[in-house]
């Protein structure tokens, strides 16, 4: 072994002491300097290699640097040391969190809207499309090519507001089931929502306009077993995984069979008991449903015997009342700030 | 309708619990509405006043001895005063649990009192109803009976809504013939068919004739040797469970019939009539009738009547006229039932508001068969009360007989999407009165007379559902093939409702129905909205009038009478007047309230966030930049608002509220408004990426002195243009007016940055275009550099 290595070695543990001693970069540098400098110790045994016996001459360059190598990383521990110093005193400090902070500038969205691409968006996960349509519409698309001709006793019940004979506002999104047939061939699975109106008087159940989305698939083999299970899809991505759905016979011109469409009382989960919201009777209503009655289908051009398909309609607002717990249905249209506020 | 338990369970065994029969109900498709339950009556009887004294110490008490078919009779003391010896009335016995009381044997001014006589409402029935006083009963009810058991007075009444496709459960016997199908028992049905041989009323015979195919068929009965007196209890006591009032007996038997089953008559005096001659026709213009409740109309050909030789007698299918109605000297009646085309007769009835039990089931279309079947039943309950009956007259001819109807077992598989053999289809059928035939998977199927709704396969499928039960029916989810039709429109809207949210505006419904109130606020604003609004021609009221021309109205009312401080947005349809029909158009619109700030009368901060905000939205949406120029609108100042487009189509407006509007709707506080029509905002197109140049950009700012009406844009323009193909941002953003620019004049500051692809530009480079630039704003634009 070289007689140089001890004489190194001695370097780097008086260096090393040094820096653990040091409590200042001004001290490390002044290490830096007695050590490691032009003029520092390490240079002094370099100038003491021509004194070295001739076998270990060629090994010391190497030796002296790997000694400087050691010795610099010695100085950057300490000096990481020493800064880290000033870290752990900013680590000290405390804020108070709490402290009310500016509420950020969002706006809200409607509940209306918000129900509506909700059940948008659950059936969009079973390949239905989302389309929207005009709200006055000939009477054509509103009644006759939905099974209702003119005189049928089912038109009375859609009490509508009629600009025209033969033009009126919609009182349901049904005509964009017609428009979409006529546009496209089977299958067609759509959804259409949107604003309807019909002539009640306004009162904290009724508005006389309202939104509706409406549902409609037909292909090759659809059955009611889908539009119930479709319907119970909606009402568990509306309500939570518990919902269930009942289906009461009905009559609507456009489906036949047909049925109303209740779903387990979200605020007494089918309890019923003195429930206000579903009257005890454990159920609320949601809408109308039905296999698309064959003269629909003939309407359009498709063949009822190859083709078969469901709609149905569902309230939004009486969604919104029974999600949101609201007692009146006019604060959906006085949309209070502070009513957004709460539900937003 | 009101369905009186008591009276459904005479044709059809139920359970006793009314819950259960109502959920069934409702599983059939005939929603119970509300249950009326009764209060519990017990220990009252039929007993007869056999004596009648004035009480010893009381003027105002009498003391009746009442027969109760028992050893001993009752003494009894009563207030009433329309007690009678000989009168068979209800009594309640000691014991007795009526509505508010329980019968104790008490003294009354000394003399002992076994009982209470009852009226009707101590019977749960309606006292206005009934006699003033103790309640009177046939003569020929056993003594000692129980009159609760006998009328069902503690059964409760169901509320039943029948939809409009079923004429042939308007009726109590219509819902027990349902109730029996989905039960599987067997139906009561009293008979509906006069005795086959009746004399013939000879000359006196009705004669009808039909001018008009509206009806579809006519009988009419002669009946003599009626007496205009109370009906039988039975009678009246249903008719007043069941909502209708009893008058007499022959209005009674008349109401009594369309409620049991269904089929509206109306008698005549038979001596009014002259030759037993009625007559089915169109009314002639200006043709009067007075209604039997004394109302006078007005006729024209568009109502249906039944006339006499003379003159109108009823309007048909909906009210009797009074000249021959039933009066206390008739003896003689003539019977008439009918059926009508259901739309005439709903016509008819909306046109003169006279919506009668009647009406409301003739507009769903009554089958053929039920006017005999109502006439033959009338007749007969009119004979048990001693009438002599004629043979009936019927004109309209042969009643067409129901369509055979193929069903194919497999199309309940395929539509249902639950197996049915043949056969548990043909038991359901067969349960609702239908023939079947079955031929290994094919059915033939003929519907009963009165289910004229029945005229297609589908329409028998919905009868299995319907008695199978649409809760047996297993849920699945379809596999929606792929389809054609896109969503984008949707989800163009969704995508700016969300961005609305995102820079703090609240979104709000508000009518698209106004009215005097809203469109007079605008007048009063210089705005005239009517000329341009669509008129709705029926509306529900004044406030209701007009649909709306802009949804920006909407808001401002919304800030006028909310809230003041709103940012808000409302997504939805414009109306206006077109040539012939409605021009409609999908709106995106906005509004913000400021607190008003200090600045000088060039600058608008307000007006600069809320064009920002459209901005983002439309450059958002479309993916595609946004030109702002100056423009007018009608709802704005004509000196801050902003034209946007987008590649030269012009995509809406922002800008402040006009003055005058602003004062009209009593905003105080700056309102800043943006309007933007949905179908033109361009599709979305989506960028392609151009990786950053590698070497540096360079940017100088001037200090531009222009004339004020200088636009920032044309700043912009021109020297975008003028330094050429390294120019990557010209932005004007800052500016000033004031002493150092010196009156008539504004400075604006502008950065211009540039970059090329392919080098560092030198100084040099940048110096000598944008010297070019200053050459250029100075040419077009008289713009000097302030230095
Ligand atoms: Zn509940």
């Amino acid at each position: 072994m070289s007689a140089l290595q001890p004489q190194l070695d001695d370097l780097a543990q008086r260096l090393r002491a040094g820096a653990d001693a040091a409590n200042d970069i001004a001290a490390l540098e002044e290490l830096r300097v007695r050590f490691l400098g032009r003029n520092g110790e390490v240079t002094l045994v370099r100038r003491g290699i021509g004194a070295l016996p001739p076998a270990e001459r060629p090994d010391a360059g190497k030796l002296i640097n790997d000694a400087v190598a050691r010795m610099e990383a010695l100085l950057d521990d300490a000096k990481a040391r020493l800064a880290r110093g000033a870290l752990d005193e900013e680590l000290q400090r405390r804020i108070d969190v709490t402290f009310p902070a500016p509420e950020a500038s969002l706006g809200s969205i409607h509940p209306v809207r918000r129900i509506v691409d909700e059940i948008a968006d659950a059936f969009g996960r079973l390949g239905f499309a989302t389309v929207l349509g005009d709200e006055v519409e000939p009477s054509y698309y509103a009644f006759d090519a939905l099974n209702i001709p003119a005189d049928h006793p089912a038109r009375e019940g859609f009490d509508s507001f009629f600009i025209t004979p033969e033009l009126l506002l919609r009182p349901h999104t049904s005509p964009m089931q017609i428009r979409t047939m006529q546009q496209h061939r089977p299958p067609v699975a759509i959804l259409a929502p949107g604003r309807c109106y019909r002539r009640d008087a306004v009162d904290a159940r009724h508005l006389f306009q309202f939104h509706q989305v409406e549902g409609l698939l037909v292909a090759e083999g659809i059955h009611f077993g889908h539009l119930k299970g479709a319907l119970a899809h909606l009402s568990r991505s509306l309500f939570g995984p518990d919902q269930r759905v009942r289906f009461r016979p009905s009559f609507f011109p456009f489906t036949e069979p047909s049925a109303e469409v209740d779903t387990t009382c979200p605020k007494c989960k089918g309890n019923g008991e003195s429930c206000s919201m579903c009257g005890g009777s454990g159920w609320i209503e949601i809408g109308g449903a039905g296999m698309v009655h064959p003269n629909v289908l003939r309407e359009v051009g498709y063949d009822p015997a190859v083709v078969s398909g469901w709609a149905f309609g569902v309230g939004v607002e009486r969604i919104a009342l029974a999600r949101y717990e609201i007692d009146d249905i006019r604060r959906l249209i006085e949309s209070e700030t502070e009513f957004l506020r709460q539900l937003q | 309708m009101r369905l009186p338990l008591a009276w459904l369970r005479t044709y059809v065994d139920l359970p006793d619990d009314v819950d259960a029969i109502a959920d069934k109900l409702s599983m059939l498709g005939f929603p119970v509405e509300s249950i009326e339950r009764k209060p519990t009556i017990t220990g009252v009887v039929v007993g007869r006043i056999t004596a009648i004294e004035k009480h010893p110490n009381a003027d105002r008490l009498q003391v009746c001895t009442i027969d109760i078919g028992a050893a001993k009779t009752l003494t009894i003391a009563t207030a009433a005063t329309n007690v009678a010896a000989g009168q068979w009335i209800p009594v309640a016995q000691i014991g007795a649990i009526l509505p508010h009381v329980t019968i104790a044997p008490r003294k009354m001014r000394g003399v002992e009192s076994e009982g209470m006589l009852c009226s009707a409402e101590e019977l749960a029935l309606p006292a206005e109803w009934f006699e003033d006083g103790i309640m009177q009963l046939d003569e020929s009810l056993p003594l000692g009976s129980d009159v609760v058991a006998a009328f069902g007075l503690c059964e409760p009444i169901l509320e039943v809504e029948i939809t409009s496709n079923r004429a042939d459960a308007m009726s109590v016997l219509g819902i027990a013939r349902e109730l029996a199908a989905a039960y599987g028992t067997a139906l009561r049905a009293p008979s509906f068919e006069n005795p086959a041989s009746l004399p013939s009323p000879t000359e006196r015979a009705p004669r009808i004739e039909l001018r008009s195919n509206d009806c579809t068929r006519f009988v009419a009965q002669r009946v003599e040797g009626v007496r205009v007196a109370p009906a039988p209890s039975a009678i009246r006591i249903r008719l007043a469970q069941a909502g209708q009032r009893p008058i007499d007996a022959l209005v009674d038997i008349s109401n009594y019939v369309m409620l049991e089953i269904g089929q509206p008559l109306h008698f005549y005096d038979a001596d009014a009539i002259p030759n037993a001659h009625l007559i089915v026709r169109d009314a002639a213009p200006g043709e009067r009738l007075t209604t039997i409740d004394e109302r006078e109309l007005e006729l024209d050909e568009r109502a249906l009547i039944i006339a006499d030789e003379n003159a109108a007698q009823g309007l048909a299918g909906i009210k009797g006229g009074s000249a021959s109605e039933v009066r206390a000297s008739t003896t003689a009646l003539l019977i008439e039932g009918a059926t009508f085309v259901g739309a005439r007769i709903r016509r008819t009835s909306a046109r003169f508001a006279l919506r009668t039990e009647a009406s409301s089931r003739h507009e769903r279309t009554l089958p053929p068969a039920l006017a005999d079947a109502g006439v033959a039943r009338a007749a007969q309950l009119l004979a048990s009360l001693g009438a002599q009956l004629f043979a009936p007259v019927v004109a309209g001819g042969e009643i067409a007989p129901t369509p055979q109807i193929a069903l194919a077992s497999h199309e309940l598989r395929r539509l249902l999407g639950i197996a049915a053999s043949p056969d548990s289809i043909a038991f359901h059928l067969r349960a609702l009165g239908c023939e079947v035939a079955v031929d290994g998977e094919l059915l033939s199927v003929r519907p009963p007379w009165w289910r004229r709704d029945l005229t297609q396969s589908v329409d028998l499928i919905e009868e299995y559902a319907r008695l199978e039960g649409y809760d047996r029916i297993p849920e699945s989810l379809p596999s929606v093939p792929a389809t054609e039709v896109s969503s984008a429109r949707y989800r163009r809207e969704r995508e700016a409702a969300f961005l609305l949210e995102a820079l703090g505006y609240r979104e709000v419904l508000t009518y698209s129905l106004v009215g005097e109130s809203l469109l007079g606020t605008l007048a009063r604003g210089g705005l005239d909205e009517r000329a341009r609004s669509v008129e709705v021609a029926n509306p529900l009221s004044e406030e209701q009038r007009y649909l709306r021309a802009s949804l920006e109205a909407g808001l401002l009312a919304y800030l006028a009478r909310r809230d003041e401080r709103a940012a808000i947005f409302e997504i939805g349809h414009a109306f206006a007047r077109d040539e012939r029909s409605v021009l409609e158009t999908p709106t995106i619109a906005f509004a913000r309230a400021t607190d008003p700030v200090e600045q000088p009368e060039w600058r608008e901060e307000g007006f600069a966030r809320v064009k920002s905000d459209a901005i983002a939205l439309l450059s958002r949406l479309t993916g595609a930049a946004v030109t702002v120029a100056s423009g007018e609108h009608r709802f704005l100042h004509p000196g801050i608002c902003a034209l946007l487009s987008i590649g030269g189509r012009e995509l809406g407006v922002v800008g402040r509220l006009h003055p005058y509007l602003a004062q009209s709707f009593a905003l105080e506080r700056p309102v800043y408004l943006a309007a933007l029509a949905f179908d033109a905002i361009p599709e979305y197109v989506a960028p392609t990426y151009a990786p950053p140049s590698k070497f540096p950009a360079t940017y100088r700012d001037l200090a531009l002195v222009l004339a004020p009406e200088i636009e920032a844009a044309a700043v912009e323009r021109v020297a975008r243009a003028a330094v050429g193909a390294t120019c990557v941002g010209v932005r004007v953003f800052d500016e000033y007016r004031g002493a150092q620019v010196g009156a008539g004049k504004k400075s604006l500051a502008v950065r211009i940055t540039m970059q090329s692809p392919s080098e560092t530009l030198t100084d040099t480079a940048v110096d000598e275009r944008i010297d070019a630039a200053i050459a250029r704003l100075h040419d077009e634009l008289g713009a000097t550099v302030r230095r």
